[in-house]
């Protein structure tokens, strides 16, 4: 087998763009993610059943069924509901952002658990409402303990990212698949993808134990 | 003054509340003994709701527990400071006590600083203002966990056993600032193991048994002529 560096150089440009396009899905998606799924954690463990009955619905129903699968509902099953086709990135980001979401919430709900049941009896007896008390006290103090398993999960989801190049999204693996057709330059491009994931996820991972380490000094003080 | 009538409460299917009738007056102070298990604390976390009573009512200065909506009005007027301190460890010594009179009460931060700092003075620390929880001793945590519960000017103060954490040499500390307040005026339940103090500070002496209050009357009269066996009992292992 013949390995052909010049393929690699010229085919990075184009790489880089869909790397790009991967990096702002991800964000988005974890952005949104990071807001359904603390909705969705104070939902589960508010004392509201109806609200409590949905978020676990909500969490069990993406968490047992395949993320590829929910890509396709999403942009092939859902415009015969809504009688409209959907743009791939609006797909795209929702597929990715209702799947983070339901993971999320899990996390939240652990570090929220996480915190004492005496922070909750102090702010409640101080004339606190449930609400206050949760923002105030339980949050702050939950959201140290999150920051390892949030970036994780911000990891897996720049990963699978990958998976939205099924409806000819153009990000990362997209473009590679591409390139691929035309030079049929399997191993390099392959080999050149997988590296810009593993730069992109070290990159996420030195950034989460920055985070990591500020807010443990944070508490110390 | 809090009414406390027919009050029960179960943990699933084991009862630890079998029917509690108290009353207290405004400024008195009453004291809780009795073994552990009894229900003692459990009675102080039915006053302000942190547990559901499974039955009766209590009404604090004519507003029924029972109508929801007063709920977290009551807690304003009912302080509470626990065995464990519970302060919050993410804010300063001034955060804590300033958080919910700002958020609830509404005062202006920098009414809610003085008030903090006079009640900081009066626990003797003002000079841990700007200290996280941490730093400081367990007899320093709870002092400040009374300051941050009188911040909320409440007209009772609960106190579950403030001093059962508390390395011996720190317990006077705790025990003096809770007098002061008795001597102040303010009414309190006590539910403690120190009967020293129990003699010195309370009005009258509860002893819980079982789920019931089975005798109570002045300190003096309930710990050295007790007419229950099992108070009798309870004394001779604790005096």
């Amino acid at each position: 087998m013949k390995f052909d560096f010049q393929l690699i150089l010229d085919s990075i440009p184009l790489l880089l763009q869909g790397a790009a396009v991967t990096i702002e899905i991800t964000a988005m998606a974890v952005g949104i993610g990071l807001v359904l799924g603390l909705i969705t954690s104070i939902c589960r463990l508010s004392h509201m059943k109806a609200l409590n009955i949905l978020a676990v619905c909500y969490v069990n129903v993406i968490r047992g069924t395949p993320m590829l699968v929910q890509i396709f509902l999403i942009y092939f099953a859902l415009p015969m509901v809504i009688g409209e086709r959907i743009n791939p990135f609006v797909a795209a980001v929702a597929a990715c952002s209702i799947n983070s979401g339901a993971y999320v919430s899990e996390i939240f709900r652990a570090g929220i658990q996480s915190v004492d049941r005496g922070q909750m009896e102090a702010g409640r007896s101080l004339g606190l409402s449930w609400g206050q008390t949760m923002r105030y006290v339980i949050l702050p103090q939950a959201f140290k303990h999150v920051i390892p398993p949030l970036g994780n999960e911000f990891i897996s989801m720049t990963k699978e990212t990958s998976l939205v190049s099924v409806i000819g999204f153009e990000e990362l693996t997209r473009r590679g698949q591409l390139i691929i057709a035309k030079t049929y330059g399997s191993f390099e491009i392959w080999m050149t993808v997988a590296a810009i994931y593993l730069i992109m996820t070290l990159g996420i991972a030195r950034l989460v134990s920055y985070l990591e380490k500020r807010f443990a000094t944070d508490d110390r003080n | 003054m809090i009414e406390i009538k027919g009050l029960k409460k179960s943990f699933g299917t084991h009862e630890v509340l079998k029917g509690i009738d108290l009353t207290i007056k405004d400024k008195e102070v009453v004291v809780i003994i009795g073994p552990s298990g009894s229900g003692k604390s459990t009675i102080l976390r039915c006053i302000n709701y942190l547990e559901q009573p499974t039955a009766g009512e209590i009404i604090v200065d004519g507003i029924s527990m029972n109508d929801a909506k007063s709920i977290n009005d009551i807690r304003k007027e009912v302080g509470m400071v626990f065995q464990r301190f519970n302060l919050f460890p993410h804010m300063t010594v001034l955060q804590n006590i300033m958080l919910s009179p700002m958020k609830t009460r509404h005062v202006s931060k920098k009414e809610a600083q003085e008030t903090a700092i006079n009640l900081l003075r009066k626990v003797g620390l003002e000079d841990k203002k700007d200290a996280y929880p941490e730093t400081l001793s367990g007899g320093q945590q709870q002092r400040v966990a009374i300051a941050r519960a009188l911040a909320m000017k409440p007209k009772f103060m609960l106190f579950d056993e403030p001093t059962s954490a508390l390395d011996p040499e720190m317990v006077r500390e705790v025990l003096d600032v809770i007098k002061d307040l008795a001597r102040d005026g303010m009414a309190m339940a006590i539910v403690t193991h120190e009967m020293g103090f129990a003699r010195e500070v309370a009005d009258r002496v509860l002893f819980v048994d079982g789920g019931y209050i089975l005798e109570e009357g002045k300190p003096d009269d309930l710990f050295f002529h007790p007419k229950e066996e099992r108070t009798k009992e309870f004394l001779s292992k604790i005096l």
